[in-house]
């Protein structure tokens, strides 16, 4: 029994402030954006802890916190709406040494979107990306890897601009995309349709990109090729230095989840990471969350994604959350989403 | 800043030598007076006007270009700034009752100053139309810097909207047709791949002076997002905007536009739609638009 959990014990994943982003990298794309808009570099990165010499210099890293607050910096001085859209189309495959290697020469956009979660300390610091398969659909969540902020829409566009231009460079056709948003039409819906698709749809119960399944297998030029392989050591090696390949939040998500029927507690979860509660509770409070936001989180977005892709009923969703009475669980449910489960499926066309 | 002190030194020079000149005659000529002599009510409310005055200057002389117009509003407020500063000093320097020049340094600028103020006015009134004339088809209705793209030199979505709103409105009450093209260019995002973004940039660039070209008096020209621009065709049935949409069309299929490293012919090719508006407001009259160039648009990209 206690060697089974010594082995399930989940991973310390990467923090808010751990510096490992190198700067020359994937913050980059967004200073280089901002100056071909004549934004004075010094005041972009005012607040950062960095300064434009030490990006040129090539060894300067770091953290999701400073990283957010370029984007947040950017947000201010660059405010047009196209501005996490052209920062989106810049991102990947990019310029970034191996990890850019990896999805230039990826067999398909499957391989490629797997790669980007596996190697998302190195192309996605701050988003993560959540894939889940029905008969016809892949569909593409994501999730904050370092806790929500003020600038969640701007990381979520430019992230869905990233794999729709990704997909798009390499396959050199404009698929049928279709996308679903949790909030409502914002007033600059025209970039939605230029930057992603014509499908677009506003307060839906989560934000999802789906594709039909047929297009994710379609070659792309540099299939199977040997510097691929070798490019995705080089990443792996990287990742076994840090010692973690994704976020805490991401690992208390998975463990959570996994977890989802048991009885779950702040003590308990704490003791599966080999931490004192007290720790682990200033942990999430560092990320600006709390235990109880997490298992909330958790829990909905698996119900949602029972009753969306899954098409199970209440009992079944109710059980498979390890909840014995359904009055509770509906009640509960009410509080994640804001909807009743009989509302989300009239909203999900069920 | 620097440049800033360098273009205006004259002026800047001319005002603070002014006014100190006019110090050392207060002072030559009077005797400085005691504390309760002192009306403060004066003090601030005169040289309040001053310092206001004085920041008028700076703000014009910062936002505008060199030039007449310029020159006379400024040199109008260095009058009138000069006149309050002289009025200032009178509150602290007792002058003698029969001198009548402090009255001159105090009274005259301010008319004059008054004069070339209001003549400056009327110079940047015809100076305003003639730049609203070059701003055709870009701007009509209303002006709103705040809305203005940040690439192109047109205005973008939001001043769409706000304009169409109007539009619609003006063709509901007079009984006329209105209509939209929408412009895309084909395979925008290989030009950014394979030429990089600033090309990508010199495109819209260029393609948003040839729309313009291409349009009629009357007719406004907006960049929707990326590479998607819409006409606002005023008193247009469904038939002549189908016309002017092929017109656009042909005009960037001819656009020999060529790259700014190498000088490469690029060759460019737009899909484009039309609607004419019937009974609905601007973002409705805008999905319709939108869901148009969707079916228009083909669905494999040919590799350019």
């Amino acid at each position: 029994m206690r060697l089974t959990a010594l082995r399930e014990a989940p991973e310390a994943g990467y923090e808010c402030d751990s510096r490992f982003v190198a700067a020359h990298h994937l913050p980059a794309v967004l200073i280089d954006l901002a100056r071909s808009r004549n934004i004075d570099t010094h005041r972009l990165l005012r607040g950062c802890g960095l300064f434009y010499e030490d990006v040129m210099t090539g060894r300067a890293q770091i953290s999701p916190r400073q990283f957010l607050q370029l984007v947040e910096n950017t947000r201010r001085l660059l405010p047009a709406a196209d501005t996490p859209f052209l920062f989106g189309q810049r991102l990947w495959p990019g310029h970034y040494g191996a990890a850019s290697d990896v999805l230039e020469q990826a067999d398909h956009l499957l391989q490629a979107l797997e790669h980007i979660k596996a190697y998302r300390a190195l192309l996605s610091p701050l988003l993560t990306p959540v894939m889940h398969f029905d008969e016809q659909y892949l569909h593409l969540y994501w999730r904050f890897s370092c806790g929500e902020n003020d600038s969640n829409a701007f990381l979520l566009e430019s992230a869905m601009t990233a794999v729709v231009a990704l997909a798009r460079r390499q396959q050199m056709e404009r698929l049928p995309w279709r996308f679903e948003f949790a909030y409502a039409e914002p007033s600059h819906v025209e970039q939605y349709w230029v930057h992603l698709s014509d499908n677009v749809a506003f307060g839906r119960p989560s934000t999802v990109m789906s594709l039909p399944r047929a297009h994710l297998l379609r070659p792309w030029p540099h299939a199977g090729s040997t510097g691929g392989r070798v490019a995705r050591q080089t990443c792996d090696d990287q990742l076994l230095t840090w010692g973690w390949a994704a976020s805490f939040l991401d690992e208390l998500n998975e463990h959570l989840t996994r977890q989802i029927r048991q009885p779950l507690s702040l003590e308990r979860v704490a003791a599966a990471f080999a931490v004192s509660p007290a720790s682990l509770k200033r942990r999430l409070a560092k990320h600006g969350t709390s235990f109880q936001e997490q298992l909330d989180l958790a829990r909905r977005d698996l119900a949602v994604h029972l009753y969306q892709v899954k098409g199970l009923s209440n009992d079944e969703v109710a059980q498979q959350l390890g909840f014995n009475d359904i009055t509770n669980f509906r009640r509960s449910f009410k509080r994640w989403t804001g909807l009743v489960p009989s509302e989300l499926k009239a909203l999900l066309g069920h | 800043m620097r440049s800033f002190l360098k273009m205006h030194s004259w002026t800047l020079v001319g005002l603070f030598g002014a006014g100190n000149i006019g110090l050392q005659i207060y002072l030559a000529a009077g005797d400085i007076k005691y504390w309760p002599e002192i009306n403060w009510m004066d003090v601030a409310g005169e040289g309040g006007t001053a310092v206001i005055l004085f920041g008028w200057l700076i703000m014009l002389l910062r936002a505008r270009p060199a030039g007449r117009v310029t020159r006379l509003l400024s040199l109008g407020l260095c009058c009138m700034c000069f006149a309050m500063w002289m009025d200032v000093l009178d509150e602290f320097i007792r002058l003698a009752p029969e001198a009548v020049w402090d009255n001159w340094l105090e009274t005259a600028p301010m008319p004059v100053g008054m004069l070339l103020l209001t003549f400056g006015m009327f110079h940047l009134h015809r100076e305003q139309q003639a730049i609203s004339a070059q701003m055709s088809k870009r701007e009509r209705l209303f002006r709103e810097y705040r809305l203005f793209d940040n690439l192109t030199p047109l205005a973008g979505a939001q001043y769409l909207k706000q304009h169409l709103a109007q539009a619609l409105d003006m063709s509901t009450k007079e009984q006329q047709p209105l209509s939209l093209v929408a412009i895309d260019l084909d395979d925008f995002n290989e030009i950014n791949v394979r030429y990089g973004q600033d090309e990508g940039d010199q495109v819209l660039q260029g393609v948003a002076q040839l729309l313009l070209m291409n349009l009629r008096q009357q007719d406004v020209l907006c960049r929707l997002a990326g590479d998607r621009f819409v006409a606002v065709l005023p008193n247009t049935g469904e038939h002549q905007a189908l016309g002017i949409a092929e017109e656009l069309q042909q005009s960037i299929a001819a656009l020999a536009h060529r790259t700014v490293r190498h000088g490469e012919r690029l060759h460019l090719s737009a899909t484009v739609a039309t609607v004419m508006a019937l009974n609905e407001d601007e973002d409705q009259l805008l999905k319709r638009l939108n869901m148009g160039l969707a079916k228009a648009k083909p669905r494999t990209a040919q590799c350019a």
